[in-house]
């Protein structure tokens, strides 16, 4: 299956399944009524998470323009429909400059590139907003496959305990006394470069901390005087898991994985540095901009653009993600009561 | 009292670091005959018949001496005599093997050095002769030392076959194998194609053949790299690694104009001038390579390189060549800046202030700089690989179109411009400048844009707007590379780009080296990007890379494209042994035709070395070969040391405004405090 169909189906799924989730939380008054106040707490935090969603949408929905007797090469998504088609310069040019950078000449669209184009001439604000949609991917694609896998591994050794436990621990133990960055770079040898790739690997690496957690909580959660009643009651070992445990683990989820994404974010953009990354995120243009920065005169609208943006989206997230611990811990809400 | 004393000492310091230089050399050398270079990468080895790169041979090359060397000045590269008394001529035997007189000096010494008391008690240096440089040449065929031209010198009847005899007897006998390195040597019997005579008689000189099974006239430039520098027996004994001697890898005892005195080689490298060198022990003899020449090529009168001061006065003109580490290009520009290198490239982030459009900048100029610019012998280009069904031999007509349009669609200029800053001209054909071949007013048809013409050969080739009409989608294409690095990418990006104005789809394949390796083995790669620098200024050693047994796939050899046509194959073969006439010029031409059409390759750029020179540094002529170049080197020690004052002032306000700032920072805290504590 061709990238852009992959990319325009993944994002039917998330919209569906964000709506999905809307429909199901609007029934709840508990979510309801943390989510209203997550809101009230981080307007701007909220709006601001909103916006990179939005545009990391707006560039996963793409098509080719097929004329008749030709193929587009490329298939344009709706964020770059937003900018001209031929929207490029020779080379770099700085910020609403109307000449080249190096050597004077003028430029195909002067004055109309707010960030400046980089060395193939590529608008930097174009670039920058399509970084939204890769940081978005690997955040978001990871967590789906290391928190499940963090719940189900983290459930199993809490919950049954004995030999589960001792090989959980172990694999635990073992990952964690691993350099993250020397296994993930590893891994991307290995497996190879990709968006998928890359994901699956930082799942690997991203997964054990809260696997730890899950563990620990689920140890408690098993004592629980609740549950003793279900076990003596004779509720199945599965049913007092799916219905008594788990839904005690939401809160951790949800935290988890606002608190998770940020970091991903960030290890791309290291994976990125050192060459393994993934094509057009913000940390590969930060690494592209390495010898810009060293250039005399200097260019700093590519880095500048890139680390805005990843800052933006990362501080965003943190102070939604602390207000969603602060709203949904159990600790917390005691505290505030 | 304590306070006092804290305070003293803080105004010596401050003192101190006011009356400091930030001149890295001592003060007693500011004088001095002394050449200060830098050096990004450290050698790998001093053994000269293992080194192959240019930071190995810019060492190498001033300690160790080859029996020919280059002509400093003239262009294009001219033999000369280095060891040996004059450039061999090939003498044809009537079995079709070719023989090669080397005629070695008398009275040329190594280097003094311990290790020949291992010829005899109380010996610390000794004469070379012709056994040395057959030592040399065992060497070479030796598994155990490894060297990587084993293949070329195997054309030297008998070599290869004594590598294996001495392999055997290594295996088959552990008391061989613990024999003295030249008895080992001796035992494993003569190189049939090795004969010499060593004489007494000082006037005759020592005399080597060379037998090679088939003409081969480019071996001559072999004897001009340091692989065939003869080395004593007794340094390759001695220097073995064991009870805290150093390794032959780390001690160079050899015959050139300097030898080392001091090899940190991850700090400092020192050269000075070897005082038992032929060059200095007999200036009468006004050898070739000891001598500074007299003529060059033209403009060399007006730049200098002819000055009446140094022609034909005797090598070398500096006593010591200083060398430092230095990883990172901007430091060693600043220090260029400062008077304390005397030679610099120019790093590409400061290539726009320091020589745009190619000129060096007027500011610098007014300092007395130069700046020097060089073709390097070298070709940049996109390979197809002609064993691919889609872009190969195996479509025929469709393909060769197919390349052609592609071809048509790459811009050099703007390739240049964007990533290399100018420095490199368009390439046309495999041949660089400065080498026989080469002609300035060729274009080649198919190496400029021509977009228009592009798509109606696609349409021809039956991809009409790009479309392959087999998907009814754009034709997909993998560039294959092993550089996974954003910089390679961005430079991949703009050949990609280039392609999809066609409508072509090329999607670039960046795996790690290894695996990209393993596909051009496989035969499975399909577009690649690649260079070649040459060993030797011969169009042989360019156009080899085209020949069809050289063929990766299938043979192994560097033919990355596994081109193989039977008439380039033909021509190449007439080609290779000619020396260079009319008749051999015919033939590079039929060739360049060819490939002209067949389009192997999309040549894309010569590359350009840029180097800015001191204006006490006199005699710096660039080379596109790693050659011993410094013995030819002039230093203006007087001017260097005055202008480095000038240039060094001490720039005091900075560190007066940062203690102002303190002062005017502290002294409010320091009030708060104590108040606040009263």
């Amino acid at each position: 299956m061709e990238g852009h169909v992959l990319g325009n189906a993944f994002a039917a799924a998330i919209v569906l399944l964000a709506a999905l989730a809307a429909w199901r939380l609007r029934a709840s008054a508990f979510w309801r009524e943390r989510l209203g106040e997550i809101a009230r707490r981080r307007p701007i935090a909220t709006v601001v998470v909103a916006l990179y969603l939005g545009v990391a949408l707006l560039d996963s929905v793409a098509w080719r323009d097929a004329q008749p007797g030709e193929a587009s090469v490329e298939a344009r998504s709706l964020l770059d429909r937003a900018f001209p088609a031929d929207f490029r310069e020779r080379s770099y040019s700085a910020p609403l400059a109307a000449v080249e950078f190096y050597g004077g000449a003028a430029l195909a669209h002067p004055g109309r590139h707010l960030l400046g184009t980089d060395i193939l001439g590529r608008d930097v604000l174009h670039l920058a907003l399509g970084g939204a949609r890769v940081a978005l991917l690997i955040g978001g694609l990871t967590s789906l496959i290391a928190i499940p896998l963090a719940i189900a591994l983290g459930l199993a050794a809490g919950y049954l305990g004995g030999r589960t436990d001792d090989l959980v621990f172990f694999l635990l133990s073992t990952l964690a006394s691993m350099p993250s960055i020397l296994l993930l770079v590893a891994l991307i040898m290995v497996i190879g470069r990709g968006p998928v790739q890359v994901c699956l690997a930082l799942a690997v690496t991203s997964w054990v901390n809260f696997c730890r957690v899950v563990r620990g909580e689920t140890l408690k959660l098993r004592e629980l005087d609740y549950v003793s009643a279900a076990r003596a009651l004779g509720v199945s070992e599965l049913r007092i898991v799916w219905r008594h445990v788990l839904p005690n683990l939401s809160h951790l989820v949800v935290i988890t994985f606002v608190l998770t994404f940020s970091q991903l974010v960030l290890s791309e953009a290291i994976l990125s540095w050192l060459g393994v990354g993934i094509d057009g995120s913000w940390g590969q243009m930060i690494d592209q901009a390495r010898d810009e920065l060293a250039r005399d005169p200097i260019i700093a609208w590519n880095l500048g653009a890139a680390s805005a943006a990843l800052f933006g989206l990362i501080l965003a997230v943190n102070l939604v993600g602390d207000a969603l611990r602060d709203v949904l811990d159990p600790h917390t809400l005691r505290e505030r009561t | 009292m304590r306070c006092a004393l804290r305070a003293a000492a803080l105004a010596a310091c401050v003192i101190a670091s006011l009356a400091c230089s930030n001149d890295p050399y001592p003060s007693a050398d500011a004088n001095a005959h002394v050449l200060y270079m830098p050096y990004p990468e450290a050698p790998k080895t001093l053994d000269p018949q293992v080194a192959y790169s240019v930071y190995d041979h810019e060492v190498l090359s001033n300690v160790y001496e080859t029996p020919l060397e280059y002509h400093y000045l003239k262009r294009p590269y001219e033999l000369i005599p280095g060891l040996v008394t004059a450039v061999p001529e090939p003498r044809a035997l009537g079995d079709g093997r070719v023989v090669y007189t080397f005629k070695l000096r008398r009275g040329v010494r190594f280097a003094s050095d311990p290790c020949f008391a291992l010829g005899g008690a109380g010996r610390t240096q000794r004469e070379l002769v012709a056994s040395d440089l057959v030592f040399a040449l065992q060497r070479i065929a030796d598994p155990k030392v490894g060297s990587p031209v084993l293949v070329t010198f195997s054309k030297i009847v008998g070599l290869a076959e004594f590598g294996k005899r001495l392999a055997t007897l290594r295996e088959d006998d552990p008391a061989f194998a613990a024999l003295r390195i030249d008895e080992q040597y001796r035992r494993a019997g003569p190189i049939e194609g090795l004969n010499w005579k060593v004489t007494d008689d000082l006037k005759v000189t020592d005399v080597l053949d060379v037998t090679l099974d088939a003409p081969y006239p480019q071996i001559l430039y072999w004897f001009a790299m340091p692989f065939t520098a003869p080395v004593p027996w007794e340094a390759v004994a001695w220097y073995d690694g064991e009870e805290g001697r150093d390794g032959f890898a780390e001690h160079a005892v050899g015959t050139g104009p300097f030898r080392i005195a001091r090899y940190q080689k991850r700090s400092r490298i020192v050269l000075e001038r070897n005082p038992d060198w032929y060059g200095a022990v007999h200036p009468e003899w006004r050898a070739p390579a000891a001598t500074y020449p007299s003529e060059g090529e033209a403009g060399d009168a007006g730049r200098g390189l002819l000055a009446p001061a140094a022609v034909g006065r005797a090598l070398p003109f500096v006593d010591r060549v200083e060398m430092r580490f230095e990883k990172e290009a901007i430091p060693v520009f600043t220090k260029f800046l400062q008077g304390y290198y005397d030679r610099s490239r120019i790093p590409k982030e400061s290539f726009d202030k320091a020589a745009s459009g190619g000129v060096l900048s007027p500011a610098m100029a007014a300092l007395g700089m130069r700046l020097e610019r060089t073709v390097t012998l070298g070709t940049y280009y996109i390979g197809f690989n002609m064993v691919d069904p889609v872009v190969g031999n195996a479509a025929g007509e469709r393909s060769r179109k197919l390349r052609q349009a592609m071809s048509l669609a790459i811009d050099a200029d703007e390739f240049l411009r964007v990533f290399l800053n100018g420095r490199g001209i368009p390439a046309n054909s495999p041949l660089p400048p400065g080498l026989f071949g080469y002609e300035e007013d060729y274009r080649n048809p198919f190496r400029s844009v021509d977009l228009e013409r592009a798509r109606s050969l696609l349409a021809a080739a039956g991809y009409a707007n790009g479309v392959d009409p087999g998907t009814g989608r754009a034709l997909r294409l993998s560039f294959d590379t092993g550089d996974t690095s954003v910089q390679a990418r961005l430079r991949y990006q703009f050949l990609v780009e280039s392609w999809r104005r066609l409508g072509l789809d090329v999607e670039i394949a960046a795996t790690s080296y290894n695996q990209f390796q393993d596909k051009v083995r496989r035969g499975a790669h399909q577009l690649y990007f690649w260079g070649w620098v040459a060993d030797y200024p011969d169009p042989e050693n360019f156009l080899f890379l085209l020949w069809g047994p050289m063929g990766q796939t299938r043979g192994g050899g560097p033919n990355s494209s596994n081109f193989a046509d039977p008439r380039y194959d033909a021509l190449f073969d007439a080609m290779k042994n000619r020396g260079n006439d009319a008749e051999r010029l015919a033939t590079i031409r039929a060739m360049r035709a060819l490939l002209e059409i067949e389009r192997p390759w999309i040549e894309l750029f010569h590359p350009e070395d840029y180097a800015l020179t001191q204006g006490w540094l006199h005699n710096a002529k660039a080379t596109g070969l790693t050659v011993p170049i410094w013995k030819y080197y002039d230093v203006d020690a007087a001017m260097r040391a005055e202008r480095r004052v000038a240039w060094n002032q001490p720039v005091r306000w900075p560190a007066f405004a940062i203690a102002g700032l303190g002062v005017v920072l502290l002294v409010p805290g320091v009030a708060t405090y104590l108040r606040e504590r009263h």
